[in-house]
């Protein structure tokens, strides 16, 4: 197991500020941060808060400003480019509010794109996306496009994308966001049953908090630093 | 010159490039080729700009190409044309009779029977009143005539055969059959032996009666005849000579045309020696160590070469042409694929985040417009390949103050359809490169935002 | 006007697109110019005129033209004999000569030859094509050119390609060694040069010295030059309108002053239309094929520009309706983005073709016949508005038709 201490994600003393013109933007405000591993954590807080910067700095997307953010043993902050670009492959799943699927791809072809960039075999890369499409259940969906399936059956593509090549992490920026209540609930079932068969720690951000209910723990945060609230039923 | 053959190995290797990115990219050809279609109306317009440069190239190109191979088809390698000294084309040389006999003892001429291979000939440019100008067209023609000794030694000098049915000319002149039977006096006409392209062109005058009775409506044939100098000419034979320079000419008996003409000198001398080497020993021969008269000897393969002037300068005009069109094209298929990375910025975002380097994506743009080009462009080679074995005229020249009217066949060769898919390609990628770099640019957030 | 500057502001919004299409425009309408200032030129050449033309006179048969020099007195009278017989306006005759400035034969090649024409040279100010119509400022120098010849019997004008291919300047003194008249030197002062044009390839000297020397030949050699009865190569009449042609014509082919070579007489752009034959598939690829496919091609530039601009533009021309364009507003928004921005491009092309070619480059050096350069007519800076903006609504109909079918409904939708 990829963790320091049982935690798998370590931020520490982490800064990030933006520049607007002259004036300075401060995002995220000396933020120090632990989730362990198996951990679905919920973020949440209002527009402006930091928390899809927080995000992002996790999932390899962005650099702090300063401090440090550590991913199991890895020092994500401190990668270049295209040290992150690989790391991110093997070690990161994500799932966005818009599913941001290829559209001229069809489902299986939009699982395999991580694959890709892996040393496997045509016939393990098959294997391997029949398996992420299998466990989110859209086997029967395998060569519709996405604007052939329903908001519900795209973001399953997309979790299945997210899964594909076993990462340690998975980050989910509003997954419900775009999606009516039975589907969202959907959603959240199979966040719940990755996490719990396959044990995925799930970073989450939402506004919803039908959704943060899922959550084991749920972080607020407001103008960038963290305040910590319960979860629900994790 | 052709384009050469270096061209299909250019072509082989910018193809298995392209495959070898596709396998490098690791982004899925198929999501190249779908957007393709997806857009389908920019990408069919996008491609019919390629098809158009690209087909016009090949046209342009088969007719250069045609050029050239007529005046390297035109020459024998072990022939030597003896002109008189000075002159820049065939029309104004003058070799008094009395020197051929000089010049034919040479050792180095071949004999056949005891006679040497030496065509006597007088070059003589007419000018010919059309009997049925089409409207708009011009009222005459230049006729290219070619009088000659022994018609059957200057074929065998020149490599040319009778299509069948015909015979060569032997005095020259022969009576015609009159309409009014025996009783009227008979008319005589010159014997003639036409080209083939030549004979298409005379076809043309005729009028629908005689259309209608002609043995060969394409063009003039054995025993057709047609006016010059108030006087009846009769075919009696077509030369199988398609890709020469002879193929616009009219044969004649010298003797007759020379006098009728005002032309009481021949013009040139073809001697066959054995091979290219001996018409160079023999060039050299005649141009330093000849004494009994002023001639200028040039080895026919190089003769014809040097009227390639014609055709480098068409060639330097069709290339211009076609980078000027090429660059109007790039501009096209760059706004297409600015457009195409404008509207698919957030795949871009994904790719990016997925873990595809910046020159994947950079590769994956580029292959698009590769894909594009190399549709527009082949169908562009097939379209402008229908032009090939079509005839055209033209003139060759070696430079100012004369030339040859010239039937060209156009040549569409493998090579030739090779360099339209080069440009093509060439256009595509340069077309692709820049859009691609501004797509490998963007950042994941700001593609994803 | 406000239409205007809402055209203007939609082609600025993407700079970049408008600028390639733009430059799409630029080269294509600069080759389409050029194809089509040499076809203008050449159909300008050989179209029939009805009032003051010249004819040509010329061997009936055998071409080039060797007739004796004594047809022309007669043939500068147009043969008149009659009372009542026609006279031509003005005349000129020609004799070519070609030399070389090397004296060995075996070092003669086309770089130091050149070709010149005998002739009198008062005839040059009033027998050549656009030197007879020339304004004051271009005519004193060729006046003072043509005073030179006349006043020095071994002068010689030369254009300025020829000055510039063979090194030489006003004043200097060269030998041409005769090709075409073997055994005939001529030594020559270069006294001046062509107004820079179409007769930069163009060489000119006194017919008198041409004449003297063949003389000079014949006292020496004590035998005629061989080419003594063969030196005059064309006649040029002026003539003031088609009854006159005919009526000359009639006189000079019924003659019997020209029976030995027999003559023909014809209008200058039916001679040259008959050399323009050899070249007729050429010409007819390039007036229809090669300038339609490029036609085509700036169409098809400008209709995939314009139809990106407007498929990326729905929600906008959604919210132009919402607002109360109607759908031929929206149409003629899109139209006038195209036009306007084929047209000035087209223009600004065919204007620089028009100062690069002309000024700059000295003429479009394209091999046809014994035209040496083909000049972009100043009419050819209005073809460039014309065609930019003739392709730019044709390629854009398609495009600024669709509009139409803009559903405020549909857009909105899909935005929310």
């Amino acid at each position: 197991m990829d963790t320091v201490d049982g935690y798998i994600v370590r931020v520490r003393r982490v800064h990030r500020f933006f520049r607007r013109g002259s004036e300075r933007v401060d995002v995220l405000n000396d933020l120090t941060l632990d989730v362990p591993h198996g951990e679905f954590l919920g973020l949440m807080g209002p527009s402006g808060s930091g928390k899809t910067t927080l995000l992002n700095l996790i999932a390899g997307l962005d650099q702090p400003s300063a401090g440090e953010v550590w991913v199991g043993q890895e020092l994500v902050s401190a990668m270049s480019e295209s040290q992150l670009a690989r790391w991110r492959t093997r070690h990161v799943g994500f799932v966005f509010q818009f599913y941001h699927l290829l559209p001229v791809l069809t489902a299986f072809e939009n699982v395999e794109l991580p694959l890709l960039l892996l040393p496997l075999s045509a016939k393990q890369r098959r294997q391997q996306v029949l398996n992420a499409l299998d466990l989110v259940g859209l086997n029967e969906r395998v060569r519709h496009r996405p604007g052939q399936l329903s908001g519900g059956e795209q973001q399953r593509v997309g979790i299945a994308r997210a899964i594909v090549t076993d990462p340690l992490l998975i980050v989910a920026d509003e997954p419900t966001g775009d999606l009516d209540a039975r589907s969202a609930a959907e959603i959240l079932d199979i966040l719940g049953e990755l996490r719990r068969a396959l044990d995925k720690t799930i970073l989450m951000v939402t506004h919803d908090p039908h959704a943060a209910e899922r959550a084991d723990r749920v972080l607020h945060l407001e103008k960038g630093r963290l305040v910590e609230q319960p979860g629900g039923a994790g | 010159m052709y384009v050469s053959s270096v061209l299909l190995w250019m072509l082989l290797a910018a193809l298995a490039a392209s495959a070898l990115l596709v396998w490098l990219g690791r982004i899925p050809i198929q999501y190249n080729l779908r957007n393709l279609v997806v857009r389908w109306k920019t990408t069919l317009l996008t491609a019919l700009a390629f098809t158009a440069v690209i087909a016009l190239l090949t046209v342009m190109m088969a007719f250069v190409n045609g050029m050239y191979q007529l005046t390297a088809t035109s020459g024998q390698p072990g022939n030597l044309i003896i002109l008189s000294d000075g002159v820049t084309d065939e029309v104004f040389s003058n070799i008094a009779f009395a020197d051929a006999g000089d010049i034919e003892i040479d050792e180095r001429i071949v004999r056949e029977d005891g006679q040497p291979l030496c065509s006597h000939e007088t070059y003589l440019v007419v000018n010919q009143p059309i009997l049925h100008p089409q409207p708009g067209r011009p009222l005459r023609r230049f006729l290219q005539i070619r009088g000659v000794d022994n018609p059957e030694i200057s074929a065998r000098v020149h490599g040319l055969e009778l299509l069948p049915g015909g015979a060569w000319f032997g005095t020259g002149v022969r009576d015609l059959p009159q309409a009014g039977g025996d009783a009227s006096p008979p008319q005589s006409a010159i014997e003639v032996v036409l080209g083939e392209g030549i004979a298409r062109e005379l076809g043309r005058d005729r009028d629908r009666q005689q259309l209608a009775s002609a043995r060969h409506p394409q063009r003039l044939d054995v025993g057709d005849t047609f006016e010059l100098n108030a006087r009846q000419w009769l075919v009696v034979g077509v030369m199988n000579s398609a890709g020469s320079t002879f193929d616009s000419e009219v044969w004649g008996k010298r003797a007759l045309l020379g006098p009728m003409f005002g032309k009481e000198t021949y013009t040139s001398l073809v001697l066959r020696t054995a091979d290219a080497a001996a018409a160079r020993e023999a060039k050299r021969y005649f141009s330093e160590d000849f004494q009994k008269a002023a001639v200028q000897p040039l080895v026919e393969t190089e003769y014809f070469a040097s009227l390639n002037d014609t055709n480098r300068q068409f060639l330097v005009g069709v290339v211009f042409v076609t980078i000027v069109m090429a660059v109007g094209g790039v501009f096209g298929v760059m706004n297409t694929m600015f457009a195409a990375i404008s509207q698919r910025i957030r795949d871009i975002g994904v790719l990016r985040l997925l873990g595809y380097q910046r020159w994947r994506i950079l590769i994956s743009f580029v292959l698009e417009s590769l894909f594009l080009a190399l549709l527009g462009g082949a169908v562009g080679a097939l379209l402008g390949g229908l032009c090939d074995g079509v005839t055209a005229n033209s003139v060759v020249s070696a430079g100012p103050g004369g030339g040859k009217f010239v039937v060209l066949r156009m040549v569409v060769g493998a090579d030739t359809l090779a360099l339209g898919l080069l440009l093509s390609l060439a256009m595509g990628f340069l077309g692709g490169l820049i859009p691609a770099l501004s797509a490998m640019r963007l950042k994941p957030l700001d593609a994803l935002r | 006007m406000k239409l205007l500057l809402l055209i203007l502001k939609n082609i600025r919004r993407n700079l970049l697109r408008s600028t390639l299409t733009s430059l799409g425009v630029l080269v294509l309408v600069f080759v389409v110019t050029l194809i089509w200032s040499v076809l203008w030129f050449l159909d300008l050449v050989t179209a029939e005129r009805s009032r003051n033309f010249k004819g040509i006179v010329s061997e009936r048969w055998r071409m080039p033209s060797q007739m004796p020099f004594s047809y022309a007195t007669t043939l500068e009278e147009g043969a008149a004999r009659e009372p009542g017989d026609v006279r031509p306006e003005d005349s000129m005759t020609w004799q070519f000569f070609g030399g070389s400035f090397e004296p060995d034969p075996r070092k003669r090649t086309r770089d130091n030859t050149i070709f010149g024409i005998a002739l009198e040279p008062a005839k040059l100010g009033t027998m050549m094509d656009e030197l007879d119509q020339l304004p004051a400022d271009k005519a004193a120098p060729l006046l003072e050119a043509i005073a030179g010849l006349e006043g020095r019997p071994n002068g010689i004008i030369m254009g300025r390609t020829q000055l510039q291919r063979t090194g030489k300047q006003i004043g200097d003194r060269f030998t041409l060694y005769g090709l075409n008249y073997r055994d005939i030197n001529l030594e020559f002062e270069v006294v001046g040069t062509f107004p820079e044009g179409r007769y930069d390839n163009t060489v000119a000297f006194h017919r008198h010295y041409l004449l003297a020397a063949l003389d000079a030949y014949q006292q020496a050699r004590k035998r005629p030059h061989p080419l003594a009865d063969k030196t005059l190569n064309l006649v040029w009449l002026k003539v003031p309108d088609r009854a006159a042609f005919d009526r000359l014509g009639a006189q000079i082919t019924s003659s019997p002053l020209y029976a030995s070579p027999a003559v023909k007489f014809e209008t200058a752009s039916s001679g040259i239309a008959t050399f323009l034959e050899a070249y007729r598939d050429l010409l007819w690829g390039m007036r229809w094929l090669l300038a339609p496919a490029i036609l085509a091609t700036l169409a098809l530039v400008i209709s995939n520009a314009i139809s990106i601009s407007v498929r990326e533009r729905r929600t906008e021309m959604a919210v132009l309706k919402v607002l109360g364009f109607r759908p031929a507003q929206i149409l003629l928004l899109v139209l006038g983005e195209a036009v306007l921005l084929g047209g000035l491009s087209g223009l600004v092309s065919s204007s620089a073709t028009y100062i690069l070619i002309n000024h700059a480059f000295g003429g479009l050096k394209f091999p046809i016949a014994f035209f040496p350069a083909f000049f972009i007519p100043e009419a050819a800076i209005w073809w460039g508005l014309a065609v930019g903006a003739g392709t730019a609504l044709a390629g854009s109909l398609v495009p600024a038709w669709n509009t139409r079918s803009v559903r405020v409904a549909d857009v909105f939708a899909k935005v929310a």
